[in-house]
């Protein structure tokens, strides 16, 4: 009996000493950012480092706002992920409906096709995307940025959105036709309130996926007021001697947006996930 | 059978094409106006998706064959059809070869580590206990943020002088002088760390939602038996989650080999960056900083056609798996 118990105590232990050392190694990093980024440029090399800082200050962040680009970057970014996920929903929801509500030739195949380029990686599409884009002359613009974005995510956003659209019964949008709605309303009062949680955990995702690129955007765009964040970020490296300060409070301003949305979803997340949301 | 073949006629062969083409436009052109309507209605839904695929995304990886035929400036318009003379190039270019064996041994042991990591953390995350959702949620954070922030985190972290993982190294007496870790012999080390760092939070999730599908009457069952953790692991929990793990290890085989983000800025202005110049980083080198778009076509088409073999022997080798996938 004793011996039972013990083993049971000890496999408790055992667990939790496991989930904290996880949670540890995923926080460890971040926190040191917070901390690095909050503390003024002496402190940052002190030798033994400080893990709280002494004398924490936002001199960082006012630096990173007025003395750098990152305003312009922060726009840029905001502006190209947005444009990105409304085409990119646009586009999936009504392929998500043809899917899952049309009877017509080829869809399965269609649906096949799709899934296939979701195993295609940016770096494979990336260099050809670029050339077309000179050809075109659209490259350096933002344009070029929101295609390339959209149909990199569109694969698993249509996968996504399909298999959310696949959950609402059918019956429900029989009934409003059935009662007299068009086409159009019964999908404007039954379908999209229904499918909302699904397009908003895909919007996220989308959101996520654009912000967080760098190949796309180091590739086609060159011009220093068009960059987006990960790479304007990148280019604060170039300096002669790196501040490791105005790197971390950088980081952490890249970092807050991805992680609100990120918290914002967690719950649709396994759902998600199930059906292939995720890519990276 | 036999008077099938001695009735070919002409006469049959007619009755065989009416039947073809009478089936083939049936099969696409519908009979009644209310199905014709509603493939109508299929196609045009679908439509924008399509062609946004197939534009953007499958005629580019197609032009970049036709791409890999030309010598091309990666600026300038004019260009020229060299044949396969690109892959003779590169069949003969010690540095293509490097980057192969560097790209192999870097998708290797980030994979294996991420595998055996992610399965290991998904059965820890599978248990019930207090604050497992927020540990779950901290435990993602690596995979959400944008890979520049992973890379600054593991870089001012690894920092010879100034890094916190040197610091301690010192401090607990475990090495005598700083380690270089953005150094040349051990940048691999460091890049493959953080790899398996911000990549196997997708393997746990990925497993950890299959595991909360096994009915929890199998482990019961199982525990009545008198079977241990291990004996349970192997013969309730693994034939469960085969499925899903066939898919990971593809999905992560071919992000991992094609991965150039993290692997590029790792390398970028720490000195020792072609000690991780692995296929992907070298294909994006040629085109942008030799500006050969001809030849970084070609390791962009190598790179699709390795991966494309592999699959087709992954799935041969695991076709069972395949069709519980």
């Amino acid at each position: 009996m004793n011996r039972r118990r013990w083993q049971r105590i000890s496999k408790r232990g055992f667990l939790y000493g496991a989930a904290a050392l996880l949670a540890l190694q995923a926080a460890f990093p971040f926190f040191w950012m917070v901390s690095t980024s909050l503390k003024p440029p002496p402190e940052v090399f002190a030798q033994p480092p400080s893990f709280v800082p002494d004398e924490p200050t936002l001199e960082n962040f006012q630096r990173l706002f007025t003395a750098t680009s990152f305003n312009t970057y922060f726009r840029n970014s905001v502006v190209v992920s947005g444009l990105t996920v409304l085409l990119t929903m646009i586009v999936s929801a009504a392929g998500a409906y043809s899917l899952t509500r049309y009877q017509y030739v080829g869809r399965e195949k269609i649906a096949g096709l799709i899934l296939c380029t979701y195993m295609f990686a940016p770096i494979m599409i990336v260099i050809p995307f670029f050339i077309l884009a000179k050809k075109l002359g659209i490259e350096n613009t933002h344009f070029a940025l929101v295609l390339a974005f959209t149909s990199f995510c569109l694969p698993f956003t249509l996968w996504l959105m399909r298999a959310f659209f696949k959950t609402i019964p059918l019956q429900l949008e029989e009934a409003a036709l059935v009662d007299g709605a068009g086409r159009i309303r019964a999908v404007i009062h039954v379908v999209l309130p229904l499918a909302l949680p699904g397009i908003i955990a895909t919007s996220i995702f989308t959101f996520i996926l654009a912000w967080n690129d760098y190949i796309f955007t180091r590739i086609l765009i060159t011009a220093d007021e068009l960059k987006t964040l990960p790479v304007g970020v990148q280019d604060l490296f170039h300096s002669a001697l790196i501040d490791w300060g105005l790197i971390m409070a950088a980081g952490m301003m890249i970092t807050i947006p991805a992680l609100l949305f990120f918290v914002t979803v967690q719950r649709y997340l396994i759902r998600g996930w199930g059906a292939g949301a995720v890519k990276g | 059978m036999k008077s099938s073949s001695e009735l070919s006629s002409s006469f049959q062969v007619e009755i065989e094409r009416e039947k073809f083409f009478s089936g083939w436009f049936r099969r696409w052109i519908p009979s009644t106006k209310a199905k014709r309507k509603e493939q109508l209605w299929g196609w045009l839904t679908i439509a924008p998706a399509l062609i946004l695929i197939l534009g953007l995304t499958l005629y580019p990886v197609a032009y970049s064959i036709w791409l890999s035929l030309l010598e091309k400036h990666s600026f300038f318009p004019d260009e020229r059809f060299v044949g396969l003379d690109n892959y003779l190039y590169l069949w003969k270019d010690p540095e293509f070869w490097s980057s192969l064996w560097l790209g192999v041994v870097y998708s290797w042991w980030t994979i294996l580590f991420q595998i055996i990591l992610g399965v290991a953390a998904a059965l820890i995350l599978n248990e019930a206990f207090r604050g497992r959702g927020l540990v779950r949620a901290i435990v993602l954070f690596p995979y959400m943020i944008p890979t520049i922030v992973a890379v600054i985190l593991w870089k001012w972290i690894l920092n010879d002088t100034y890094g916190v993982v040197n610091y301690w190294l010192c401090a607990l007496g475990i090495v005598r002088e700083p380690i270089s870790w953005l150094g040349a012999d051990h940048i691999m080390l460091s890049t493959i760390i953080m790899s398996i760092w911000q990549f196997f939070p997708f393997v746990l999730l990925s497993i950890l939602a299959r595991l909360q599908t096994i009915p929890p009457e199998l482990y019961e069952a199982a525990k009545v038996d008198g079977a241990s953790a291990l004996r349970r692991f192997i013969h309730v929990t693994l034939p469960q989650i085969r499925g899903i793990l066939f898919v990971v290890i593809l999905l992560r085989s071919i992000w991992m080999f094609t991965k150039f983000d993290t692997v590029w800025l790792m390398g970028e202005g720490a000195g020792a960056g072609r000690f991780i110049r692995t296929l992907p980083v070298y294909a994006y080198m040629r085109t942008l900083t030799y500006y050969q778009a001809g030849l970084g076509a070609a390791l962009a088409v190598i790179m699709f056609a390795i991966l494309v073999v592999c699959t087709i022997v992954y799935f041969g080798l695991f076709r069972e798996e395949a069709d519980i996938g």
